[in-house]
């Protein structure tokens, strides 16, 4: 393993890498390769993505008590998706992300994602549900003070990322099917999916509404009591 | 010689993402016909006759993909009849019905991947990867039976103090809320004291080990080396045009050649290399026990 020893380029690299190369190789990809190979340049963004986050994890030291309670989370989640027609994943993932911070928060729904997906069938779309519940935490960390200050803000950021994680999926349904991005199949894929969005963006709102007091008042007391 | 599952998970892994990566990366119709052959015979060889319902969602599936490709594009030259003045040509029809033999092909396999690799092998991967990851992994896996199982200790202790009955819907919800509650609580108390625990015990002092011994032996590289010759010769066949076919405005291949038939041979092989195992699997054990 190379050491940088530079302290001021090891920063620039960490940030370069994801912000840089990700970008370049969907936009070499989609220039070199005709538009048949985009589900493929897609797919390998996305798992290269997931496997930079898993480096980046593996470096920190993160505590012991924060993992555990991410992997207590990561199950929560996994139970949550056997509730039929309303699936609690994405509201546990953002209230994890709005206590225990971003990167808890991305992993949670990443890590919930591969789990059950044991269960409700493995794909080459787990690493884009992985991504997609995964961001939704990372950004619901970033945004964290603003989401706790407010409740209306929450609601409207679960309903909003419950749309998005449904757009994104159907992206990639339409790539996968299509080899290469049709504007008309991907409208028509959305209207079908109309039900599954609004499922999604009713069950997001609903469990955040439920769920994010009591759940956010039990993480900030482990906190404060433990100093995780 | 073993069983194709009890392959050391990155081989077995290797193979599904091969058979299935080449399938998702090309079009050539011959190719998606085996891909869904090899994808329904894998399926049915692992499971028998059992699992209809599957089949049925499956091929059901395989209709509506097939059709809903002409229906919604208009594209080629051949017009078969007109439906509401959008035509419905013959290269979108088998368009579809090539799309949907891909997906369906590879759900099949990604529906057997599912059986074959099971979250211990996932975490036999994702051991070697990122130690941390497959940890929390491996802790959330465990968490789920015990939280049902902790769910029903309280929902028992509950009812026996009096405090919910369920025949009233109401008060049942109430109930359940309350034991949800006390749930989340108990579980994010005992996993800090498995934390204090774990670290009292000295975990992430030294090197990590596995609850069961995987070892790569000879047949895991011959089967690994196999499957990466098939691919690149699949990849070389792909990747020179050989097997490059259009559908609009008219349907047209590329002339084959011989890397092209070899590319083709390639990746039915590639399909059937499992297959092959497990007949000769069978084909030992029987013969072992004729002679007893």
């Amino acid at each position: 393993m190379v050491l940088i020893r530079s302290r001021t380029a090891r920063s620039v690299i960490k940030v370069a890498v994801p912000f840089l190369i990700l970008p370049v190789l969907t936009i070499a990809g989609a220039l070199i390769f005709d538009q048949k190979k985009h589900i493929i340049i897609s797919l390998s963004v996305a798992v290269f993505a997931l496997l930079l986050f898993a480096a980046g994890f593996e470096k920190r030291s993160t505590g012991t008590r924060r993992m555990v309670i991410v992997a207590v989370m990561t199950a929560l989640c996994f139970a949550g998706r056997f509730i039929p027609f309303l699936k609690p994943i994405m509201a546990l993932t953002i209230i994890s992300a709005l206590y225990l911070g971003g990167e808890a928060g991305f992993l949670v729904g990443a890590l919930a994602a591969v789990l059950s997906n044991f269960y409700f069938g493995q794909g080459p779309w787990t690493a884009f549900q992985m991504l997609a519940w995964g961001f939704s935490g990372l950004f619901a960390g970033f945004f964290a003070e603003h989401l706790k200050k407010s409740k209306a803000l929450l609601l409207i950021y679960g309903a909003l990322s419950g749309i998005l994680y449904s757009w994104i999926m159907d992206i990639w349904t339409v790539l996968w099917y299509n080899e290469g991005f049709s504007l008309k199949f991907y409208l028509s894929t959305l209207t079908t999916a109309i039900p599954y969005t609004l499922s999604y963006m009713v069950s997001n709102v609903l469990f955040l509404l439920l769920l994010s007091k009591p759940i956010g008042d039990k993480l900030g007391r482990i906190k404060i009591k433990y100093g995780v | 010689m073993r069983s194709f599952s009890d392959y050391h998970p990155i081989v077995i892994a290797v193979w599904f993402f091969s058979v299935t990566g080449v399938a998702m990366f090309c079009n050539y119709p011959p190719l998606m016909a085996i891909a869904l052959c090899g994808g329904v015979a894998f399926f049915a060889m692992k499971n028998g006759a059992s699992h209809g319902r599957t089949h049925l969602y499956f091929w059901l599936l395989f209709l509506v993909l097939a059709l809903i490709n002409p229906l919604i594009s208009h594209n080629g030259r051949t017009v078969l009849f007109v439906i509401d003045n959008s035509p419905i040509t013959l290269e979108a029809l088998l368009y579809g019905l090539n799309s949907a033999a891909m997906i369906v092909g590879v759900l099949y396999f990604f529906r057997s991947f599912t059986q074959i690799m099971t979250s211990e092998k996932l975490l036999c991967i994702t051991g070697a990867l990122s130690p941390k990851l497959s940890l929390v992994l491996s802790m959330a896996l465990r968490s789920v039976p015990m939280f049902s199982k902790h769910w029903r200790k309280i929902a028992d202790s509950q009812k026996a103090m009096g405090l919910f009955c369920e025949d009233n819907i109401i008060d049942d919800i109430r109930g359940r809320m309350r034991i949800f509650s006390i749930l989340i609580t108990w579980a994010l108390e005992n996993g800090i004291v498995t934390a204090d625990s774990m670290a009292a015990r000295g975990y992430g002092t030294g090197k990590r080990t596995q609850m069961r011994r995987v070892a790569f032996f000879a047949a895991d590289w011959i089967f690994l080396l196999l499957t990466a010759a098939l691919v690149s010769l699949c990849a070389a066949a792909v990747g020179t045009g050989c097997l490059s076919f259009e559908f609009y405005p008219e349907i047209s291949a590329s002339s084959l050649g011989a890397l092209g038939i070899a590319g083709i041979c390639a990746y039915a092989a590639l399909v059937m290399l499992p297959i092959i195992n497990e007949m000769g699997v069978k084909l030992k054990w029987r013969y072992l026990m004729s002679e007893i």
